[in-house]
């Protein structure tokens, strides 16, 4: 009605529309989100890091593992009780750890129709469930070096089990879950909408 | 108790509510997880996140093996080279193949797992199979869906090799984190639209 103040939210964007939204947006963020990432990797690699080493050593008796950052994205596993000559037992890239943030950032906050606040909000939560699988990556990195990269050290000290555990765990976590794991939280959080966003069912027959 | 099932709001074929709109989306999204009403509720979404999980492990499990690997994994790779090494050489860049890599005057590549597009295309299948639809709507889904995912995977590995040949600081953050981040989104994006096109049904046909 003209005149009258208007105080409802805008009305969301008609089903199609919304995918289509969420799509366009989700490109358009991947930049933003990449840039972001990018300059926070420094920060978040060291905090990951020290995460990590600190789950390590509450695991291992004595506590063995240091994991010394090198320069913004790589760091190295290594043990203590080494020979100095090999206590380098493996160098790895951090950032590579964590890239699927990309996904999750441009996911997040593309999604079409929602107020910031809950938005920004679902993707702290999203965030934080990431960096705990991060930090849990790492761990099987370190662990599945020491169980199947040390050669004979490794056969003495893990086992059939461990070795298969650890290298499988590594593999399962490094590439589908890492890959898969943004999905997995949009669709906790959005997977309802875009159910709404699908075409009504046809009308049965008589 | 007066509740009404928020999925049977969302479903009704005569008014479907907007997307995005809270009780389309089945009650909000950034709720508390508790409550007597919690599982029924959610219980679509948790068996979708549920299957798609199952399936993701069972199918990475099922490529580690080294049959597997050598028998399809492999062969399907070298195909993969063979028609990126077309490509190159129609761009004029005289490449030649040997097995999986692929040789040029300047630089080569090497096409191993996680360059073959094998990662977003399990991604998307076990997305497709876990969420509820006709095995017509997931076979079609399924069979355009891979075709997309190899297009642009090929368009991944023409550029990796230009990009290694022509601008080689830039190939290892090319190759890590640029191109697995888009052919993950792609495989993710893939899906929504696909998702977005099924009329909702109640539980996972089987």
């Amino acid at each position: 009605m003209p005149g009258k103040r208007q105080t409802a939210p805008p009305p969301p964007p008609p089903p199609r529309r919304w995918t289509a939204l969420l799509i366009r947006n989700t490109l358009l963020w991947l930049v933003p989100v990449a840039v972001a990432w990018w300059l926070a990797t420094p920060i978040y690699n060291r905090v990951l890091l020290r995460s990590a080493a600190g789950i390590l050593d509450l695991c291992e008796h004595p506590a063995v593992t240091d994991l010394p950052a090198k320069g913004d994205h790589d760091a190295y596993v290594v043990r203590r009780d080494f020979p100095p000559a090999h206590s380098l037992v493996y160098p790895f890239r951090v950032s590579d750890v964590h890239f699927h943030l990309l996904l999750l950032g441009a996911l997040f906050l593309a999604v079409p129709g929602i107020p910031w606040r809950e938005r920004l909000g679902n993707l702290a939560v999203a965030v934080l469930i990431t960096f705990a699988y991060d930090v849990l990556l790492v761990v099987f990195i370190v662990e599945s070096t020491y169980a199947t990269h040390l050669g004979a050290w490794s056969l003495a000290h893990y086992g059939a089990f461990a070795r298969n555990f650890y290298g499988l765990g590594k593999h399962l976590l490094d590439l589908p879950f890492k890959l898969a794991l943004p999905l997995v939280l949009w669709c906790a959080f959005y997977l309802p909408r875009l159910r709404a966003a699908s075409p009504p069912a046809a009308p049965e027959k008589a | 108790m007066s509740r009404k099932h928020p999925s049977k709001v969302s479903r009704s074929p005569s008014a479907p509510p907007p997307a995005g709109h809270p009780r389309a989306a089945g009650g909000g999204t950034g709720g508390p997880p508790s409550g007597p009403g919690f599982w029924r509720r959610n219980r679509r979404e948790i068996t979708f996140l549920a299957l798609f999980l199952v399936l993701l492990g069972g199918s990475f499990t099922l490529i580690s093996l080294n049959w597997i690997n050598d028998h399809v994994i492999e062969p399907f790779t070298a195909g993969i080279a063979r028609l990126s090494g077309a490509v190159l050489n129609l761009l004029g860049q005289h490449v030649a193949l040997r097995g999986t890599v692929i040789q040029g005057p300047h630089f080569a590549v090497n096409i191993r797992n996680g360059c073959n597009g094998v990662e977003a295309m399990l991604i998307f299948l076990s997305a497709v199979l876990a969420f509820p639809a006709s095995w017509r709507s997931r076979l079609t889904g399924l069979a355009l869906g891979t075709l997309a995912i190899q297009a642009i995977n090929l368009v991944r590995v023409v550029s990796l090799y230009l990009t290694g040949a022509y601008l080689p600081r830039f190939f290892d953050a090319s190759h890590t984190v640029i191109w697995q981040s888009v052919v993950i989104l792609c495989g993710v994006l893939l899906w929504v639209f696909w998702a977005n096109r099924l009329p909702p049904r109640d539980e996972p046909a089987t």
